[in-house]
């Protein structure tokens, strides 16, 4: 137990060792690059003028991310429950697949993120609507495509096997085509996580209220505060990795409890034969 | 042993197991790509006894098991298994099945996997954890119960999906190529366990090979099948006895049995075809 233990923390320290030490390395270059070359502060500020300012305007940068996250989290959350309702509606009719399913391939394809100017249009100006909005749309087409591939692509033999136990239509759904989605719906939550954090900073950028991450690093870039913008910069790649941290916490929960494909042989006693 | 107590009595009843007659099955009927998948064929399998099904790709052995599944319709003739429709059978669960590929659920353990007929059935918790483990005993994967089926070999995987087909205790046992995915070492040995499993349940089987041996090795009654269309052209009686093992594979009988369902294999081909390879293995 012991020794297993210490094997992870290891291998975590193995990993996580190359990246940091190249990030410290790109962070002194950059602090010596503006000293040598004497860059003016509204070019680019250092980073140790950054982390000033990150640390000074810490509470003010929290709240703004409350709000970005807050929109961030609600899309997120809107998008996937009517993604995953409209994926089961899919499922049971045939012709309304056929229909919208390429629709949805589609429009993943294509930046609908300038919708937001006209959301905007749509509710008052100090409205967070517009904002939710955009990232509930961006939300529901991933996890739409994903989560309905996932109860439409049973394996035949399941199919078969459930037909030979004379399982009912419904039977079928719990016990092959909703077990068989669950992979589906985390890889749909994996690439949707991040998705929504970026558009909910860049919806920002089109206007509405001013308490953003996404419209403080617009109105300090417009104030000549350029290290301040800087340091909400970095408070909105901290939001942005947080939101990626609990996808794959929770992608790890499900597959654990699941296994499927990709974890083959890494399991607990994998490769026993 | 209990499992041999509670199949034989239904299972060695005066009816057959299955009763296939004059059934045929077109697909893609009155189109361009119409296949006359079987014609005409009857086939009767008795409570208890192993029948396996042999012949070229093509000539409708899997159709035929699918069929007695009631998975297709046929588009003549009747089925019966266990003196029911297959239709009534298939819902009162009368066989099980297992297919080359094991396909058992990823996201249930070994006895989670076994237990999927049971839950479909309405028995309770208690009850289907008794009949797995019963199960599992007897395909020798008590130790890995609560495995997840990545986890096995593909040999153990096979031998899941006999205890998940056996789970309900059916008199019948439908197979289309459960060894034909593992390896010669591996497939010998599930061979002997299938005989043995199917000694002790008293369980009727139909068994769809490509393999020649397996076949022999295996069954009762061989039936020799040929393409274009799909018919029976020979039924090879195998009275080698009930109790086979390593040894029966180099009797002299078995080698003559090998011989004579070649040679009725070389037949049922030339009366379609001529040169065309016969799509059966002689391992």
């Amino acid at each position: 137990m012991n020794a297993t233990v210490t094997v992870r923390a290891r291998r975590v320290a193995d990993a996580v060792w190359p990246p940091a030490l190249f990030g410290a390395a790109f962070v002194a270059v950059w602090e010596g690059a503006v000293k040598v070359f004497d860059l003016k502060p509204y070019f680019l500020p250092p980073p140790s003028a950054i982390w000033r300012e990150f640390v000074g305007n810490l509470s003010l940068i929290r709240d703004a991310a409350f709000v970005s996250g807050g929109n961030a989290f609600v899309g997120l959350l809107v998008g996937a429950l009517f993604g995953i309702a409209v994926s089961f509606a899919l499922m049971r009719f045939r012709l309304l697949n056929d229909m919208v399913t390429p629709l949805a391939i589609a429009l993943n394809a294509v930046p609908i993120i300038v919708l937001v100017a006209v959301f905007n249009n749509m509710f008052s100006s100090t409205s967070e609507i517009p904002r939710r909005l955009m990232v509930t749309l961006v939300v529901y087409f991933v996890v739409l495509v994903n989560v309905a591939k996932g109860l439409r692509q049973v394996s035949p033999i399941h199919l078969e096997l459930l037909r030979s136990y004379a399982a009912k239509p419904v039977e079928v759904i719990r016990k092959a085509r909703i077990p068989n989605a669950v992979p589906y719906l985390f890889t749909a939550l994996k690439i949707a996580a991040p998705l929504a954090v970026i558009t909910a900073f860049v919806a920002e950028y089109f206007g509405g209220p001013q308490n953003g991450l996404g419209s403080r690093i617009v109105s300090n870039i417009a104030a000549s505060r350029n290290a301040v913008a800087w340091a909400y910069v970095v408070g909105a790649c901290l939001l942005g990795l947080t939101f990626y941290l609990i996808s794959i916490l929770l992608e790890s929960i499900t597959r654990r409890r699941f296994g499927g494909d990709d974890s083959r042989g890494s399991g607990p006693g994998g490769g026993t034969t | 042993m209990s499992v041999a107590d509670v199949v034989t009595s239904d299972a060695r009843g005066a009816t057959p197991a299955v009763t296939v007659d004059a059934v045929s099955k077109v697909f893609n009927a009155g189109t361009a790509n119409q296949v006359d998948a079987l014609v005409d064929v009857a086939l009767d399998v008795d409570a208890g006894e192993f029948v396996s099904l042999i012949g070229p790709s093509g000539c409708g052995k899997s159709t035929l098991l699918r069929l007695i599944a009631n998975l297709i319709e046929p588009s003549a003739g009747t089925i019966h298994v266990n003196g029911k429709t297959a239709a009534r059978a298939r819902l009162d669960q009368e066989y099980g099945m297992a297919f080359q590929q094991a396909g058992l659920f990823d996201w249930r353990t070994v006895t989670k996997n076994v237990e999927l007929p049971l839950e479909l059935k309405g028995w309770d918790k208690q009850r289907r954890a008794a009949r797995s483990r019963e199960m599992l005993e007897l395909v020798k994967l008590d130790d890995f119960a609560n495995h997840r089926p990545w986890q096995l070999s593909g040999g153990m995987q096979q031998r899941v999906a006999i205890a998940r087909a056996l789970a309900a205790h059916p008199p019948l046992l439908l197979m289309d190529e459960p060894f034909g995915a593992l390896d010669e070492m591996t497939r010998e040995h599930m061979q002997a366990e299938l005989a043995r499993i199917c000694n002790e349940t008293g369980t009727s089987v139909v068994f769809v090979t490509h393999s020649i041996p397996e076949a022999v090795y295996l069954s009762d009654r061989v039936v020799v099948m040929s393409p274009r269309p799909g018919r029976i052209t020979d039924v090879i009686d195998v009275d080698l006895g009930r109790d086979r093992d390593d040894d029966t594979r180099e009797e002299d009988g078995f080698y003559k049995k090998i011989t004579e369902v070649r040679e009725a294999l070389r037949r049922g081909g030339h009366e379609t075809t001529s040169g065309e390879p016969l799509g059966v293995d002689d391992r």
